[in-house]
């Protein structure tokens, strides 16, 4: 029971991460019809921009030295007293990081926004009122361009990045069984739900949510209530593409950055095919589902079988349900 | 207040729907155009509104005017925003919105204006719609879905409204209770209206002036009392016939459909 619950909540802390990415997936298929295969390479775009400015940035020769490591008299008194190991020392060691972790997590956001701004402007907007088909496969050939130009400007070497937040072991008792966890993943999952609980208020609950939702049921209508639809467009793709920078710096201090992260976006696809493409309820339990299906899948068939077994719960999901466990009917499949 | 003048479209570069067509909506007026199935008065509306080039449709010749300035390349948002408000065919509301989330769509309009939404106006007006307001705007019958309709319009605060085929599938009684909204808009609140009909019977119920087109453009004009009273609009729209039918009758009936259609 106890092994049982510690892979269950890692799943868990997985699946929120799914969640953050699938986020910008539904978004912009709600407002634009358009399913982004390239969200993939967007996180991956954001988890260099947070490379480049949380490491590569503080390395610079003209930045200040308290931007590469920040440790004022105090922090180094009460960091010489602590034993080796001690959780304090942890979160100090952390604090340390926190201005480029917190540079980094700007230009993120900044830089991917603006990304996702260009990538709107110049590559969707004339094809508006065309095919969304003509859209989808510009999202295909995007792959090819994002991954390239990111090879050329950083290089294909993989590197690491401060984690998010501190890293300090965490250990509970629950049902009679210790439960381990890492400071850091518990934190990226709040970190992940708090922005999809968000964005999901946002779009139920807000005046821009009923234009979001207005322009997904009827472009026309929707520009003759006064609602400018390819202001909604463009807000859709930085929701998407800020998200993803969120969730890039989150999959970079797990795995490093390196273009293979691009290849994520790909398996949450499937999560948001599972959950049903427009929906943000249904993506939230595909990708939870998933999530703890590989840790499960980790636990009693080892580390090769996790790849596939999820995925096989997808397509049998799929199967029975094409619109996902929560989309709408007459959505196109793809 | 609006000023059509002498618009050619085309919808997809090939199928001709306007042919010059010009009309006339003066301020405070309810204006009525009537015409066929696929006369082109849809068509009409949607280039007024600029909604056109969403449907693959351009305006190739002419101009059209809202309040004197050229409506070309204004994104079909803006006008809104400057006042004119198109309530489309068949309704069109947010099915899967909750009725005061399909007003709080149109408060768009309100943008940049500085005018806070009245969304209490709207329910005084429609009370059916206060009971429902946090009701899914799909499960609302016929009518009720064109009081929202005519609801977002009123929430949208708009000098002129384009409304296309209100009667449309609606019982009797329902659309003389439209009607009567129509006319105490235009009474109350001083809205202008450009309202297209298949019902000519109705529509001059409430208009002051009405437009016919036939075949993408204007056939005849005049003031609702003088038209009511031309055997033409008798006979054709108003259902009345020229009373003694004999063989002749038909002969004379096809010439004088001729003489509208050259």
């Amino acid at each position: 029971m106890g092994q049982f619950l510690q892979f269950a909540l890692n799943g868990l802390m997985s699946g929120a991460i799914y969640a953050l990415i699938a986020v910008g997936l539904v978004s912009v298929f709600k407002a634009t019809r358009v399913v982004n295969f390239a969200h993939g390479y967007l996180i991956m775009f954001g988890a260099y921009f947070y490379f480049t400015f949380a490491v590569l940035v503080p390395q610079a020769a003209w930045a200040p030295e308290w931007l590469q490591s920040w440790r004022p008299d105090w922090m180094v008194e009460m960091r010489a007293d602590l034993p080796m190991f001690s959780p304090l020392a942890a979160v100090l060691d952390w604090m340390a990081n926190l201005p480029r972790i917190l540079l980094g997590l700007a230009g993120a956001l900044i830089c991917n926004a603006l990304l996702g701004m260009l990538i709107e402007r110049t590559l969707m907007r004339p094809l508006m009122g065309q095919s969304v088909f003509a859209m989808i496969m510009l999202t295909v050939g995007l792959i090819s361009i994002l991954s390239g130009t990111a090879q050329l400007i950083w290089t294909s070497d993989a590197a690491f990045v401060p984690a998010l937040a501190p890293n300090t072991p965490i250990r509970f008792e629950m049902f009679g069984a210790t439960i381990f966890l890492f400071g850091a993943d518990l934190a990226n999952m709040l970190i992940a739900l708090a922005i999809f609980a968000g964005i999901v208020a946002m779009v139920r609950y807000t005046r821009s949510g009923v234009a979001i939702r207005a322009t997904a049921e009827d472009q026309s209508t929707a520009y003759s209530m006064g609602i400018s639809v390819p202001r909604v467009f463009s807000r859709a793709w930085v929701l998407a593409s800020t998200t993803g920078a969120v969730a890039g710096a989150i999959l970079a201090t797990r795995n490093g950055v390196s273009p293979a992260l691009g290849l994520f976006g790909f398996s949450v696809l499937a999560i948001v095919l599972m959950g049903g493409l427009d929906s943000y309820l249904g993506v939230f339990i595909a990708a939870m589902a998933v999530g703890v299906l590989e840790a499960l899948t980790q636990w009693q068939l080892g580390g090769e079988w996790a790849g596939i077994v999820p995925y096989v719960a997808v397509l049998i999901v799929i199967l029975i349900r094409p619109h996902g466990l929560l989309g709408s009917k007459e959505i196109e499949r793809i | 207040m609006l000023a059509i003048e002498n618009i050619e479209v085309n919808y997809h570069r090939a199928v001709q729907a306007l042919r010059g067509l010009s009309l006339q909506v003066a301020e405070g007026r309810i204006v009525a155009l009537l015409g066929t199935n696929g006369a082109g008065k849809t068509t009409t509306l949607k280039a007024a509104s600029n909604l056109l080039p969403l449907e693959h449709g351009a305006i190739n010749a002419g101009r059209i005017r809202f309040d004197g300035a050229d409506i070309r390349g204004e994104a079909p948002d803006a006008l809104v925003r400057r006042g004119l408000f198109h309530v489309r065919e068949g309704r069109r509301i947010f099915t899967e919105m909750t009725v005061e989330e399909n007003l709080i769509a149109a408060s768009w309009a309100l943008d940049g204006r500085g005018v806070k939404p009245d969304y209490d106006k709207v329910y005084g007006f429609f009370p059916p719609l206060a009971d429902r307001r946090r009701q899914v705007a799909g499960y609302l019958s016929g009518g009720e879905q064109q009081m929202l309709a005519f609801g977002r319009a009123m929430v949208a605060e708009p000098r002129l409204i384009l409304m296309d085929e209100p009667s449309l599938g609606l019982a009797p009684k329902v659309v003389e209770e439209i009607f009567a909204t129509i006319r105490r808009l235009n009474s109350e609140e001083g809205v202008t209206i450009l309202l297209v009909e298949q019902n000519a019977a109705v529509a001059f119920s409430v208009a002051h002036y009405a437009y016919v087109m036939e075949h993408g453009r204007i056939v005849m004009e005049g003031d609702v009392a003088k038209l009511r009273n031309d055997p033409d609009i008798q006979s054709f729209y108003l259902g009345l016939g020229d009373g003694g039918s004999s063989s002749f009758r038909d002969v004379k009936h096809y010439k004088r459909r001729k003489r509208w259609l050259s």
